[in-house]
């Protein structure tokens, strides 16, 4: 043991080592050269003498210090350097193999960053492990309020409310994703200014108590610096040039100026993961923003996240446990009842599209690792054959004493330097495709950012597959190995006749492949078959003439009463731009999933009932629906008659008659909405029209039942902080008139904030999860494909040369090449046969695991699995059918006699 | 036996054991052993440097000497070797060892 040690030591100060014997050895030399000269020699002689002497010194060091090497680590490295050269000899060879394997591994640590970075990795702060999330869902600021002034329960709490910033002070909106903060956020986390300072507690300092009724006298609201921003270090970077007096500087944000404070560190992103939280504000803000309609008073709004930091040596149940106790001062007043209050780890962070993404991705890493297994049995066939071609070097080696043992290690070493480039390459692959597919998560609506930083686990994974991967492909040439025996190849010299024995370690390697393939074909082609459906579904709108701009009535203040006629004045002016055939408004974005709903509805005097699903709602200009595609049934379209006042009316969809009013004539008939649990009451609404069924959540939901109200019998002092300015531009012209509308909204009203986008944008955000999924299985199905293709080819084509002589022999007497083409055919045929019927099980086995990500489509649907069937049925047998042809065109006379 | 006795030449651990021994009398650099055993043995053991140093690593590496940089005697620099406790140990038995080795061998040489 303790030589073990006094080895690794020698092996850790390895230089040093050396100067000291080196110097040693000098010593060595000046000491006799010392006894020569007190013998009388005269100094320069006495040198000559001495060194003489001595003899070799680097032969001296070179064998004093192989006394501490072992042997081994020697004859490794002659290996390493003798599979190198073997490589180097085959370029080709080595070529394919690390280009697979380069794929394989880079395709597999892409997808294992992007699942590492948004489930596993901890947030960049201090101590993340004492973090925890309050659940679940979100909080309202008067329960937030409660809580800071509890916050001695625990080592801190901090709350924010993740809010997407226009910074443009005018026009075209300039969106970011920003946040409203509490005071305690960064100090809670131990995140500290790289420039300037963080927000702190003075800047938030009693916010919701002194925000009361004036907006424009907040000046307890402020903290000493005004109002305050801190920006992330991307922002500064991106927007500043990374300019060093930053702080200082204005931002506008919401078309209100705050002063730049602060810079964060790189690479912290905020509390929540997925989201790049470009700009913090204080709370205390957020009355400035939005004036009357500041949330920051109201029990009924549910906005912020809340997390806290436990105290030292406490673990949750305690905190939960002390939460508890105060809850019921905490949630006084609250408007809904709530669950007891629970304290859940937030070690790392909290982010909405982990349970978007948990399946999909999960599904995806499998299909990848099994990418990965079929070419690693691509390579491990690769190196067999080669193994096998170098039959007769082996065997020259063995019967000249090599060992069995060194010449296994001799091949497993290639398959690990194979593995390593590969691996190497992979990791450089997956750094671009990891970032190029976090790009196709990001939608319209919301904005995915993801810090794919290289970290230790991704590298650890990689680590782990290179020698997975070496070790998966090296087992299999190795095995090969054991039917070569010493001398042997010698004396068959190649003329052997029937040489099929040898090729039973491939034949299962294609087999294996094909199933695997087989199974990755099927979840491929059952996910295009998911994401073809949905993109077939109607939409009952006609989507591809329409523009949107969300105008944002809020951001540039004034009170809500003036909303209503400001959007009449834009869309007047949109109306005019030459080129929009018609420009209406409504309330709502559709297909985000979401929308305005009502749960209790009564039909004509019956009774208010809940409704599951909820009746969604809109609210619409007149003409909204010609602008939209969606044909009026009977009835009519709203009217300028239709204001505040006059007799509130409704328009309904098809789906609506067919579930509330079914058989019945609707024109004329009454829709009760209620608001409160208990209502019986409720609003009364006269149905004066139906339109044709629309998509309203997403097309996957399909046509729900709809109520659509005039926005002009909104009462003015609730109107939305944002609408939807609709516009059917001529065809062709979208983009020119995107242009020409934004340009005519700014002269009407210089202040106003806009946004532009467009239904197609919309419906593909619908689809964002099923197109990737689609994508990737798709592509990693194509590859497997392929890599299956070149295996089995890469055996027959094997075999076929290896069977040369017995081919020559049959053609010579008398077999004709179809014949030889069945021959090969037969064989091929076993090893496609068995691949399908593997697959075929294990795809069975394997269909309900997607089942959940699939849509109109049985888990085992018989078409996509015939399909999937026949396709590698093809693609094999054209793969052997090269090599076949090959054999066929043999010349007997020219095999016979080269042998 | 020529003028430099190489270890090929002696039984295999004896410049191991003599360099032990040698080094009983007190700390000694390389050349100092060389020398000792060259006066002790009458000028019959020149030991080289090529079978001196490794056979000083070897007993380094077993743990059986220790070694120290010092000042020799004409104020060089040198590296100093002394004997452990293991070392101690080790030389007792090899000596042991040794004496059984070189009775055996007398015992055949005397036979005719």
């Amino acid at each position: 043991m303790t030589t073990i040690f006094r080895r690794l030591r020698y092996f850790l100060g390895r230089s040093r080592h050396d100067a000291d014997l080196r110097e040693e050895i000098e010593a060595h030399r000046a000491l006799r050269q010392d006894a020569l000269e007190r013998d009388g020699l005269a100094p320069e002689d006495a040198a000559h003498a001495s060194r003489r002497a001595l003899g070799n010194v680097a032969l001296a060091v070179d064998d004093a210090r192989d006394v501490w090497t072992i042997r081994t680590v020697d004859s490794l490295w002659q290996d390493v350097r003798a599979a190198l050269r073997g490589l180097r000899k085959s370029p080709g060879f080595a070529l394919v193999a690390i280009g697979t394997l380069a794929l394989g591994i880079g395709a597999n640590t892409a997808l294992f960053s992007i699942f590492s970075t948004l489930i596993l990795r901890p947030l960049p702060v201090r101590d993340p492990g004492s973090l925890a999330l309050l659940t679940n869902g979100s909080w309202s600021y008067p329960i937030w309020e409660e809580i800071r002034v509890r916050d001695n329960l625990f080592d801190g709490a901090f709350a924010w409310a993740g809010q997407s910033f226009d910074l443009s002070p005018g026009g075209q909106s300039d969106p970011v994703d920003g946040a409203y903060v509490s005071g305690r956020l960064f100090d809670v986390l131990g995140v500290t200014a790289i420039r300037g300072r963080m927000i702190g507690p003075a800047d938030d300092g009693g916010a919701a108590p002194s925000f009361g009724a004036a907006q424009d006298a907040p000046s307890a609201s402020r903290g000493a610096d005004g109002l305050v921003a801190v920006i992330s270090h991307r922002l500064w970077r991106q927007r500043f040039a990374g300019a060093s007096d930053v702080v200082g500087r204005q931002l506008t944000v919401q078309r209100v100026p705050f002063t730049i404070v602060g810079v964060m560190p790189p690479g912290f992103f905020g509390p929540d993961v997925g989201r790049m939280t470009d700009v913090m504000l204080p709370f205390a803000a957020e009355p400035r923003i939005r004036g009357q309609e500041s949330r920051l008073a109201r029990k009924g709004s549910w906005w912020l996240q809340i997390m806290v930091r436990l105290k030292p040596g406490h673990g949750i149940e305690q905190a939960n446990a002390a939460l508890r106790v105060a809850q019921p001062q905490i949630t006084e007043g609250a408007t809904r009842t709530l669950e007891p209050l629970t304290l859940v780890s937030a070690a790392t962070g909290r982010s909405s599209l982990r349970r978007q993404f948990e399946t999909p991705l999960f599904a995806m890493v499998v299909a990848v690792g099994l990418v990965l297994l079929v070419a690693c049995a691509n390579i491990a066939s690769l190196l067999l054959a080669r193994a096998l071609a170098r039959r007769r070097e082996l065997s020259v080696r063995l019967a000249l004493g090599g060992s069995r043992w060194r010449i296994a290690r001799l091949l497993f070493i290639e398959s690990l330097i194979v593995a390593v480039t590969g691996a190497g390459l992979g990791l450089v692959f997956a750094s671009w495709s990891s970032a190029l597919l976090v790009q196709q998560l990001s939608t319209w609506e919301s904005t995915v950012s993801l810090d794919l930083a290289l970290d230790w686990r991704v590298l650890a994974f990689t680590a782990a597959l290179a020698c997975l991967s070496a070790i998966t492909a090296g087992v299999a040439p190795v095995l090969g190995l054991k039917s070569v025996t010493a001398g042997e190849a010698l004396k068959d010299a190649g003329r052997g006749i029937a040489g099929d024995r040898r090729f039973g370690v491939r034949s299962t390697l294609v087999v294996a492949q094909i199933a695997v393939s087989l199974v990755l074909v099927v979840a491929a082609g059952l996910f295009l078959r998911t994401f073809a459906s949905l993109n077939r579904l109607p939409l009952g709108f006609v989507p591809e003439p329409l523009l949107v701009a969300e105008l944002n009535l809020q951001a540039s203040g004034g009170p809500a009463e003036e909303r209503g006629p400001r959007v009449e004045r834009l869309r007047d002016a949109a109306a005019a731009v030459p080129g929009v055939r018609s420009a209406s408004v409504a309330a709502e974005q559709l297909l985000t999933g979401g929308g305005w709903a009502s749960s209790l509805v009564g039909v004509g005097d019956g009774p208010m009932s809940p409704t599951r699903p909820f009746l969604w709602l809109n609210a619409t200009t007149p003409g909204w629906f010609e602008t939209m595609g969606m044909p009026l049934r009977s009835g009519r379209d709203f009217e300028a008659g239709d204001r505040v006042g006059s007799r509130l009316v409704a328009i309904v969809n098809e789906a609506f008659v067919r579930r509330f009013l079914p058989g019945e004539q609707p024109i004329g008939q009454d829709v009760r909405l209620g608001t409160r649990r208990g209502d019986t009451v409720g609003t009364r609404y006269e149905i004066v029209g139906v339109v044709g069924d629309a998509v309203y959540t997403t097309p996957r939901e399909g046509m729900l039942a709809t109520m659509y109200v005039p926005v002009a019998q909104r009462p003015p002092e609730t109107f939305w902080e944002t609408v939807l300015l609709t516009i059917n531009a001529a065809p062709g012209r979208r983009a020119a008139v995107e242009r020409d509308v934004a340009a005519a909204l700014t002269r009407v009203d210089p202040t106003i904030a806009f946004t532009f986008g467009t239904f197609d944008q919309l419906v593909e955000a619908t689809v964002t999860q099923e197109r990737l999924i689609a994508m990737l299985s798709s592509f990693f199905g194509g590859l497997a494909l392929l890599l299956a293709a070149v295996g089995l080819y890469g055996v027959v084509a094997h075999a076929v040369r290896a069977r040369q002589t017995e081919i020559g022999l049959r053609m010579a007497l008398g077999a004709d090449p179809s014949s030889i083409v069945r021959l090969v055919f037969q064989r091929v045929g076993v090893l496609i046969a068995a691949g399908l019927a593997f697959g075929l099980a294990g795809s069975l086995w394997a269909a309900r695991f997607v089942e959940a990500l699939l849509f109109q489509l049985e888990a085992r649907d018989p078409v996509t699995f015939g399909g999937a069937v026949a396709v590698l049925a093809a693609v094999g047998l054209l793969a052997a059918w090269m090599p076949a042809r090959r054999a066929a065109g043999l010349d007997p006379a020219t095999v016979l006699r080269e042998g | 036996m020529g003028l430099t006795s190489t270890p090929s030449d002696l039984l295999p651990g004896t410049l191991e054991l003599l360099i032990l021994k040698t080094l009983v009398s007190g700390a000694r650099h390389g050349y100092g052993i060389v020398e000792h055993l060259r006066l002790a043995s009458d000028d019959v053991l020149r030991v080289g440097e090529s079978a001196l140093y490794p056979a000083l690593q070897r007993l380094l590496l077993n743990g059986w000497v220790k070694a120290e940089w010092g000042t020799s005697e004409n104020n060089r620099r040198a590296r100093y070797y002394t004997l452990t406790t293991r070392g101690r140990k080790q030389l007792a038995a090899e000596r042991a060892e040794f004496d059984r080795m070189v009775g055996a061998i007398q015992q055949v040489l005397g036979t005719t």
